[in-house]
This record gives structure tokens, C-alpha cells and sequence, in this order.
């Protein structure tokens, strides 16, 4: 099957090799939340909700001199083309709440807030490839909207190799065909990452020139986050009559 | 009530929210002396509610539910499946509500809410008695296959009253599916065929020949009110449900019958005074809801017709709005 077309270079939904997705923001869906966005890359579409910092549920996990982030990670049954049975405890979203627990936890300046929990419930409506991206994008932005102290804006990206291309911002067709999958976290501003992952195989030059396209994607989440952030403020300043 | 007397000299010096948080109960009532509550809404009125129609792509069918605050999303898949022997002409559904943590901070990760699977049971129970859906539309081949619905419906945001948001996305959700086109392959199985096929394939033979809505006979709408003391709350939100434990909630149908009442215990005992007056709010308020059901549903008509119409116009982005929108209007007219 060919997902970039030999003669005009366009993938299956049109776009280039180096184009992604179309991404929309929002903060403050959840009125209960303490922070919570609403993330969009494409078609999938994913809410996280920070609770936090709050006290320790479980006292027997109470740590003395940090906070404790909790993450879970679900799918709604109608997100993916074929309803899912089990949403939460299998093992790819166990993992996931994982990757995505450890890369916030990064990022948060925990020591500011000892003795408490920041829990963070990231919910896929719609998947259409790059959900772990979206979330850590997702999440970041509720954390920020929660006022949680962080180091810097974590972004999150994915990148394929198929059809002797590298490809930014696989869909769901394209994460499927069995080519490389390059997920790429970093921290924008300080310009390391905290998360990479890929599964498949790949020659060692093609990998850095994927995950080099990867974290260009970041970035330009990055930038897109900052502005939905800054606009964000400006309205509370509005609202606030400043 | 000795405890209000107690504090009446204590509010004039606390603040106001302090006041709220502490005794709820008397911020409560002196509101309600004046026939209002603090959101200044009077006391048989209901939140604002918005439907929006198909925000799922991937789903058949599907709604976004906001009355005030609480927020549901609901969406219907459809599976084919082998109708059982008792009831050849017959498809089935699956209704099921879900309340994942990010809706409201007492809803802890690995142990659900409380209230979930009761209200899960219950839109079973009255979609059901409701007799909204006739089973029969969503049989294909007698005896061999018929559809599965599933429902599923989130709270992405909790904020009271979440069986009326609930049923109500349940009922959005099944006024905008439509069934797809399906044929039977070679191996005798059912598989769903996607939309663009007037190419002439002949060797597919259609089961049903275009994408049908479902005739839903009757749409149960309902209104959940709480009692407290002589007073009817319709429409609580999470704070005023907390406080205030005693609700009725009443389920009626569009043509004004009634499906079904619900009281769970509480302090406040109920007399038959007091019930019908919940069910003439509750009147009033299914009128309200109908009435924005099918304003949802006639704006996605005109999109359906529209979009039907295969309407191409050509659009420059850079001219100014005016002549823009004449030249939508001039190509859709």
C-alpha cells in the first residue's frame, strides 16, 4: 500500500511528509476539575482533568518530602473503530498511564509540594493515532490550567519511516501498516526529552533523522500550547477586571 | 430553627462564602424564603441545556449533552450479531453509563462512583418500558442477523441531575443514528459497506438500500426535583443535591404520559399534592426539552440535505465576508 505517493508526495490524507495534523486546544472543560483540557491532533481527540494538589488518599503511599502523581489513562468504548471491551485495566492502557505518569511526574517540581497527590485522568473520546502524544499534551495543559508548579512545558510528538520517508504525526492508517513508530516527549524550552519510545526496527542513521523530525514536531506543539496559554491568561486578566 | 437563630448574628460577620461553606443549610433556606436560589434561578426552573448532535465522527449515533454544568457525551455503535431463537425479528441494545474520575473529584480511580451503576439500570428500565425503540427496525435478515446497539454514555462533568443529562444524550443519541448500509458477502456474513458505492457494483446486494433513522415512537424526557421542607427544587446542581437528600425524579414521554417516577427514600415524606406538582414542572420542562431536541435535529436536516446535494461552490478566502456568504447563498439557492 502506498502511504506517500511516489509521484506528488502526498500521504493518505493529503498531507506532506513533514506536516501535521491540525491541533486545537482548549483549557477549563471540566468545571469540577481543578485544571483539565481538551486536546485535539487530527481526529484524535482527548480530555485530561488534573485534580491536585489534594490530600493523600491512601496514606500508606504518602511520600514525606515530594508529592505523589497518580495517572490514568482510558478509552472510551467508542473511541476506536471497534468497540472496546475493556477500557481501563488492560495492559496497553496500564502501560500508558505508565509512560505518561513518569514523563509529567519529570516535569513537575514535586518537592514544592510535599505530603499531597496530584492525580491526572486523561480520557480518549476519539482515536485516531498519536492518543499517547495527544495525552501528554493534554495533560500538560490542565496541569498548567491547575496552576501545578512545572519546569517547563512537556510536548509530545510522534514519528514514522514508511516508504523510505520519514513521516511526522502518523495516523492511525499509518501507525498500523507495521513501520517504525517514534514517540518523542521533551521539555520544550530546556530542549531534552524525557520520553522517547519505538518499537520496530530501524538503521541507525534513519532513526536520528526521525526522531530529529519528531522533536521539531514538539516544538511546534510547544509553541502552539504557549499561545493557547497565553491567551488563556489574557481572558482571566479580562475577567478579573485588570 | 434554633440553629439558624444561633448563626444570625454570626452571618452579619462572616463573609458570605465562608457563611456557604459552614451552613449551607441556612444559606440554603434564606434563600429560599425569597423563592430563589443563589444562582438566581427561580425555583421550578431548570439549568440552560444545549444539544449537539453527531461530536463522535467514528460513531453511528451520538450526542454532547450540557444542562448547566453536567456535561454527557453519548454514542451508539452498532454491531451485527445473530438475533436469538425466541425473537428472530428482533435486534438488541446495551446501555451502559459510565463515570470516569475526571468528572468530579469524588470519584476515585480503580473504585467507580456509587451512583453509576444505579443510574446505569435506570435508563435501562426507562428506555426500555418507554417503548421508544421498536426492536423490529433494527432486525436485518430474519433468524440470521440483526443489529446490537451499544450505547455508552460518559459524564465527562458532574454538576447534579446527571439521570435527566443522561437520559436526554441517550435520546439525542438515537434521533441522529443512522443505520449503515450493510450486504452480505460470500461467506454468508454481514458486512458493512461504506457510502459511496452508486458505482454500480452489482455483485454487492444491499440488505437495506440507503441509511435509515430509526422512528422513535415516543422520547422519554424527565425532570429530577428535590424536596425540601415545603419547597420544590427542579433541577439541582451537585451543591444543592448534597445538602438536600430527598428527590423525585419523573420521567415523562413526548405525547405527556407518564413513564416513570422514582423516590428513593429521604427525610421529606411526600404527599400526593406534592408529587403532582413535580409532575406539572416536570410538564413544562419536557415541552422545554422536546422543543430543543428537534431544533437540534432540524439544523442537522439542513446540513444532511445540504450536504446531499453535493453543493460545490468556489470560495475565495480573501474576499470580503459579504461577498462571500452571497455566493453561499447563491449556490444553495
Amino acid at each position: 500500500m502506498e502511504y506517500v505517493n511516489p509521484l506528488t508526495g502526498f500521504r493518505l490524507d493529503g498531507r506532506r511528509p513533514n506536516e501535521m495534523r491540525q491541533i486545537r486546544g482548549e483549557i477549563g472543560v471540566v468545571a469540577k476539575a481543578d485544571g483539565s483540557a481538551l486536546f485535539e491532533m487530527g481526529n484524535t481527540k482527548v480530555i485530561a482533568a488534573v485534580y491536585g494538589p489534594r490530600e493523600v488518599q491512601n496514606k500508606g503511599q504518602q511520600i514525606n518530602n515530594r508529592a505523589l502523581v497518580r495517572c490514568e489513562y482510558s478509552m472510551a468504548n467508542f473511541s476506536t473503530g471497534d468497540r472496546r471491551r475493556r477500557p481501563k485495566g488492560d495492559r496497553r492502557s496500564t502501560e500508558i498511564s505508565l509512560v505518561i505518569r513518569q514523563t509529567m511526574e519529570a516535569c513537575i517540581l514535586t518537592h514544592l509540594l510535599p505530603h499531597s497527590q496530584i492525580d491526572i485522568f486523561v480520557q480518549v473520546l476519539q482515536a485516531d493515532g498519536g492518543t499517547r502524544s495527544a495525552c501528554i499534551n493534554a495533560a500538560t495543559l490542565a496541569l498548567a490550567d491547575a496552576g501545578i508548579p512545572m519546569r517547563d512545558i512537556v510536548t509530545s510528538c510522534s514519528a514514522g519511516y514508511l516508504c523510505s520517508t520519514p513521516l511526522l504525526d502518523l495516523n492511525y492508517i499509518e501507525d498500523s501498516a507495521g513501520g517504525p513508530d517514534v514517540t518523542v516527549g521533551m521539555l520544550a524550552k530546556m530542549d531534552k526529552v524525557t520520553l522517547l519510545q519505538m518499537d520496530a526496527k530501524l538503521p541507525m542513521d534513519i532513526f536520528e533523522n526521525v526522531m530529529q523530525l519528531a522533536i521539531e514536531g514538539c516544538k511546534a506543539v510547544a509553541h502552539y500550547i504557549r499561545e493557547v496559554l497565553l491567551e488563556h491568561t489574557k481572558q482571566l486578566e479580562c475577567h478579573r477586571g485588570a | 430553627m434554633e440553629s439558624s437563630k444561633g448563626t444570625e448574628g454570626l452571618a452579619g460577620e462572616i463573609e458570605v462564602e465562608a457563611y456557604r461553606r459552614l451552613f449551607p443549610l441556612p444559606f440554603y433556606e434564606r434563600h429560599l424564603l425569597e423563592s430563589v436560589r443563589p444562582d438566581a434561578r427561580p425555583l421550578n426552573r431548570a439549568r440552560d441545556t444545549t444539544v449537539a448532535l453527531g461530536p463522535v465522527a467514528s460513531a453511528d449515533g451520538s450526542a454532547l449533552v450540557k444542562i448547566g454544568d453536567t456535561t454527557m457525551l453519548a454514542a451508539i455503535k452498532l454491531e451485527v450479531m445473530i438475533p436469538s431463537a425466541d425473537a428472530p425479528d428482533e435486534g438488541s441494545l446495551a446501555i451502559e453509563f459510565h463515570m470516569p474520575p475526571i468528572c468530579s473529584p469524588s470519584v476515585r480511580s480503580g473504585r467507580p462512583a456509587e451512583v453509576a451503576p444505579v443510574i446505569s439500570q435506570r435508563l435501562s428500565d426507562v428506555i426500555t418500558s418507554s417503548e421508544m425503540i421498536n426492536l423490529n427496525e433494527l432486525s436485518l435478515i430474519s433468524g440470521k442477523a440483526a443489529w446490537m446497539a451499544y450505547l455508552d454514555i460518559y459524564c465527562l462533568n458532574a454538576d447534579g441531575c446527571l439521570f435527566d443529562a443522561a437520559l436526554l444524550s441517550a435520546v439525542a443519541a438515537f434521533s441522529h443514528l443512522q443505520i449503515p448500509l450493510v450486504s452480505v458477502n460470500d461467506d454468508g456474513r454481514v458486512v458493512a459497506v461504506s457510502g459511496e458505492l452508486t458505482e454500480g457494483k452489482s455483485k454487492l446486494e444491499l440488505v437495506n438500500k440507503e441509511k435509515r433513522k430509526l422512528s422513535l415512537r415516543s422520547k422519554p424526557f424527565s425532570l429530577t426535583c428535590i424536596l425540601h421542607e415545603k419547597y420544590i427544587l427542579a433541577d439541582p446542581n451537585s451543591e444543592e443535591e448534597s445538602i438536600m437528600d430527598t428527590f423525585v425524579t419523573v420521567v415523562l414521554d413526548s405525547w405527556g404520559q407518564l413513564v416513570s417516577i422514582y423516590k428513593p427514600g429521604g427525610a421529606v415524606l411526600a404527599n400526593m399534592s406534592t408529587i403532582k406538582a413535580c409532575i406539572a414542572v416536570a410538564k413544562s420542562r419536557v415541552k422545554e426539552l422536546n422543543n430543543i431536541l428537534n431544533e437540534s435535529l432540524s439544523e442537522m436536516e439542513v446540513i444532511d440535505y445540504y450536504s446531499k446535494k453535493s453543493v460545490v461552490a468556489q470560495l475565495h478566502a480573501d474576499k470580503p465576508p459579504k461577498e462571500v456568504t452571497s455566493e453561499v447563498q447563491k449556490s444553495l439557492s
